[in-house]
């Protein structure tokens, strides 16, 4: 499965649309990480135990999208988003959406 | 490396892992892992794996102190004495409450419901906790590093 932020898909043909693929979830830190955090903050520098959550909400969002791009028949994800936000506090919500659609057999 | 050939149910495994089995198959598929767990384990695991393979990237150099961090032992024991200090001054205080409440001239009232209170919140927070322990191994992302 191609996923890219471009509109296209760089040497090869879109041949049908399929239309909008998202994936999200929403990940929390236990309460020992977010102690461990608060006190990083304290004295600066990278707080892993954020940059790790981010993380798995990321890879966890972009496996649901890939998911339903492929439930729903598509070769490729193009014009591929990311969003994030925060709804709780020490929980990261991760959205991406991006278009699903079928690509043109390669030409020889 | 194991010379074993894989199994069926770890080529079948193996393909819904990478999206390859079609539609009918994929669904038969889902319907044995919701009454199979060792066989969601095994989906797990693959999906483990291969989110470790597209993380493989280089180290920084700042991973190296972490991790000499992690193995010092004064690092190590001044978090664990914090947490004990801080775990066992904390119980110390609840206990220290419950006492105080009991031999206050406090109606019975109070002297119910809070222990009552703190007895449901312990309670809440095992399940949450069970839960969590239940589906860990079904989670492949607790390996994402960054």
């Amino acid at each position: 499965m191609i996923l890219t932020t471009t509109e296209s898909v760089p040497g090869r043909t879109i041949r049908e649309t399929i239309g909008l693929v998202r994936g999200s979830t929403v990940r929390a830190a236990h309460a020992g990480t977010d102690a461990q955090a608060w006190l990083k903050n304290l004295v600066g520098g990278e707080i892993e135990e954020y940059t790790k959550l981010l993380a798995e909400a990321r890879e966890q969002a972009l496996d649901r999208l890939e998911a339903e791009a492929r439930a729903r028949g598509a070769d490729a994800v193009v014009g591929l988003h990311f969003s994030s936000c925060e709804i709780a506090t020490g929980a990261a919500e991760f959205l991406v959406y991006g278009t699903a659609v079928k690509l043109a057999p390669r030409s020889s | 490396m194991s010379e074993r050939e894989p199994t069926q149910d770890e080529l079948l495994a193996m393909a819904y892992a990478d999206g390859e089995l079609a539609p009918d198959e994929r669904a038969r598929f889902e319907e044995r892992l919701r009454s199979e767990p060792a066989l969601a384990r095994e989906v797990a695991e693959l999906r483990r794996l291969e989110l470790l393979a597209r993380h493989a990237a280089p180290a920084e150099p700042m991973d190296h102190e972490w991790e000499r961090l992690a193995r010092s032992t004064g690092q190590r024991g001044l978090w664990r004495a914090g947490w004990l200090s801080f775990g066992a001054g904390l119980l110390g205080l609840g206990a220290w409450g419950l006492t105080c409440l009991e031999s206050s001239q406090a109606s019975w009232v109070p002297k119910l419901l809070v222990p009552l209170a703190i007895l449901g919140a312990l309670l809440l927070v095992g399940a949450a906790v069970r839960a969590r322990a239940r589906t860990l191994r079904y989670d492949p992302y607790r390996d994402v590093k960054r």
